[in-house]
């Protein structure tokens, strides 16, 4: 086990083992780029890339990639979609794993990225980016991850905007709404792990990073984090692992 | 020059070079609505620096997703009242500053809805119906703030929720592309940017085109697979090399991350933004002349970098071949026992 790393290297190393082997991801812009690269060229070799772009790919691409119509998303690739053709795989049910981050979360899943303050007053409010493609994908597929630095401000009881859908209001909301997809399944940040309990679909922490502590978790949390009563400490990062990761990030685009 | 026809679209044998600078003062009026073209890469930087050097006004743009800061110097520069998008960003700079600012001075009017509820919306355009349905948005704020362009509905054959998108048809669409013809042509490859086809052929009017190289029509119907706007759409071709920049355009350059970050500094920074637009905007008389101030800071070899250094050149050897001779040899029909000789 590895004993000198950034919490960004233990978050994108242990986020990426949630991508299963042989599934069909769609990633959003940001660190799951990063995340799904390395997953591609470690235990899930066997991944169908997707991205807003257009891109189709079982290999891992060729480079860093900074966009989601990054020039090495196509290079070498299946399949060159354009951003409705690959889009449409989420409406048709054929995506597995949903991948974005965001500005805010709550404690249902609920996903902020437009911005924060009051939209009905716009000198209050301040705008970051947008959806882009992180609400289609987290009504649409099958299930999401969520990657997310550990914050007070990013975790919080209620976003101020919601760009993406989690479970809304609580249990059966998705439902009652005709969504596709199962919602989001896992959030993991630069301190732990999340889970969603199935009745109340409320987030919990299932895991802890090496270093960190329940109490300490608690504290870069804005709303009453429910605990699993079998949350545990989150396994370091191997050398190797470390290594791979910074050579796909060697100026720490993403790590730093 | 030719003459504009009727409906602005030009026909097969008309020359549509022009400068960039005759494209956008003819092509693009005060209160227009626009398709600002490109995405993360093939952003139109150009034709962007030369709307805010020609001070147009009172556009409402419709888009997906732009990076790179083109459009947020748009609309830092006054010439944008409203858009509709998914997403703007630069980047480098993290955040849209100058959108970020004019939605607070309540100077600019923003309506956001997700990625494939923009390309729908585009998609609508380029069918020519009024909406298209979507599964996102729903039971978000996207629905709740934007009723201008999403509504949920019943489905009226199962009564299940849907959301509608409404169809948006911009006067003037404005992309990048790799190449063009005179007459039009526009060939792009690399992403297959569906939202550049939808948006360019949802036009009303037609699309300006800035273009890395310009090559003759012979070259583009020996594969118009490859053509996305064919050129009845099209109202200016402009040879402008790397009009996308700082964004990448496939094949040419990739995205320039050090200028981002450096155009960045000055977006983050409301006091320093007039600077940039001295130096980079209204103090270039065109984009050659913005390259070459470029050379000049930053070196010709900060642009010789952004060029493909690894080979990913297509290895499938494409044919168009021809039908079946019959048409005019002699071949008897097919037959056989059971059908017996027909004539």
């Amino acid at each position: 086990m590895a004993n000198h790393y950034r919490s960004t290297e233990q978050m994108v190393i242990r986020c990426a083992k949630e991508l299963i082997d042989g599934e069909v991801v769609f990633a959003g812009v940001g660190l799951p780029l990063l995340v799904v690269c390395f997953a591609m060229m470690t235990h899930a070799r066997h991944i169908t890339l997707l991205t807003e772009g257009g891109s189709v790919r079982g290999t891992a691409p060729p480079g860093l990639a900074i966009t989601v119509d990054d020039p090495v998303l196509f290079a070498s690739g299946d399949a060159t979609f354009g951003m409705t053709g690959a889009m449409a795989a989420l409406q048709r049910g054929e995506v597995d794993l949903t991948f974005i981050s965001g500005a805010q979360i709550d404690r249902l899943g609920n996903i902020n990225s437009t911005g924060v303050g009051n939209w009905e007053k716009p000198r209050t409010f301040t705008y970051f980016a947008g959806s882009g493609g992180a609400n289609d994908m987290a009504t649409s597929g099958k299930r999401g991850l969520i990657i997310i630095p550990q914050d007070p401000k990013k975790f919080v009881e209620r976003v101020d905007y919601l760009t993406s859908p989690g479970f809304i209001g609580g249990a059966g909301h998705r439902e009652a709404l005709g969504m596709l997809g199962g919602g989001p399944a896992v959030v993991v940040s630069t301190m732990g792990v999340y889970r969603f309990d199935a009745q109340s679909r409320e987030m919990y922490l299932a895991e802890y990073f090496s270093g960190q502590s329940v109490e300490k978790v608690r504290s870069f949390c804005s709303f009453d984090l429910k605990v699993s009563r079998d949350v545990k400490e989150t396994e370091s990062p191997t050398e190797e692992e470390l290594t791979l990761l910074r050579e796909l990030d060697p100026k720490g685009f993403y790590l730093s | 020059m030719h003459e504009e026809t009727k409906n602005g679209h030009g026909v097969s044998s008309v020359d549509k070079r022009m400068s960039l600078k005759d494209a956008v003062s003819r092509f693009i009026k005060d209160g227009d609505a626009l398709y600002y073209g490109g995405f993360q890469t093939m952003v139109p930087m150009a034709i962007t620096h030369e709307m805010i050097r020609q001070r147009k006004k009172d556009l409402h743009v419709f888009c997906t997703t732009t990076d790179v800061g083109g459009l947020d110097l748009l609309v830092s520069a006054g010439c944008v009242s409203e858009m509709h998008l998914a997403w703007s960003m630069n980047w480098f700079a993290r955040g849209s500053h100058g959108i970020r600012r004019a939605f607070q001075q309540e100077t600019l009017k923003r309506h956001d809805l997700s990625n494939f509820a923009a390309t729908s919306a585009l998609m609508g355009g380029f069918l020519g119906i009024p909406f298209m349905a979507v599964r996102g948005n729903v039971g978000t704020d996207l629905v709740k703030y934007n009723q201008e362009d999403l509504r949920v509905i019943e489905d009226p054959f199962t009564g299940e929720k849907i959301t509608l998108v409404r169809s948006w048809r911009a006067d003037v669409g404005i992309i990048h592309a790799q190449r063009a013809d005179p007459l039009g042509n526009i060939v792009s490859w690399g992403t297959r940017s569906s939202p550049d086809e939808f948006g360019a052929m949802g036009s009303k009017r037609g699309v300006i085109v800035t273009v890395e190289e310009v090559v003759e029509p012979e070259v583009v119907r020996s594969d118009p697979d490859r053509t996305l706007i064919p050129f009845y759409k099209t109202l200016a071709v402009v040879h402008c090399p790397w009009g996308a920049h700082p964004s990448a355009c496939m094949g040419h350059y990739g995205q320039d991350i050090r200028f981002c970050e450096y155009q960045g500094e000055y977006q983050r920074n409301e006091h320093l933004l007039h600077h940039f637009f001295e130096d980079w905007v209204y103090g270039c008389s065109d984009h050659e002349a913005y390259l070459q101030k470029y050379v000049q800071m930053f070196g010709l070899e900060s642009l010789e970098r952004l060029k493909p250094q690894k080979g990913f050149k297509p290895l499938l050897d494409v044919h168009y071949s021809y039908h079946d001779p019959v048409v005019w040899l002699d071949i008897p029909p097919f037959s056989d026992a059971h059908i017996g000789g027909r004539d």
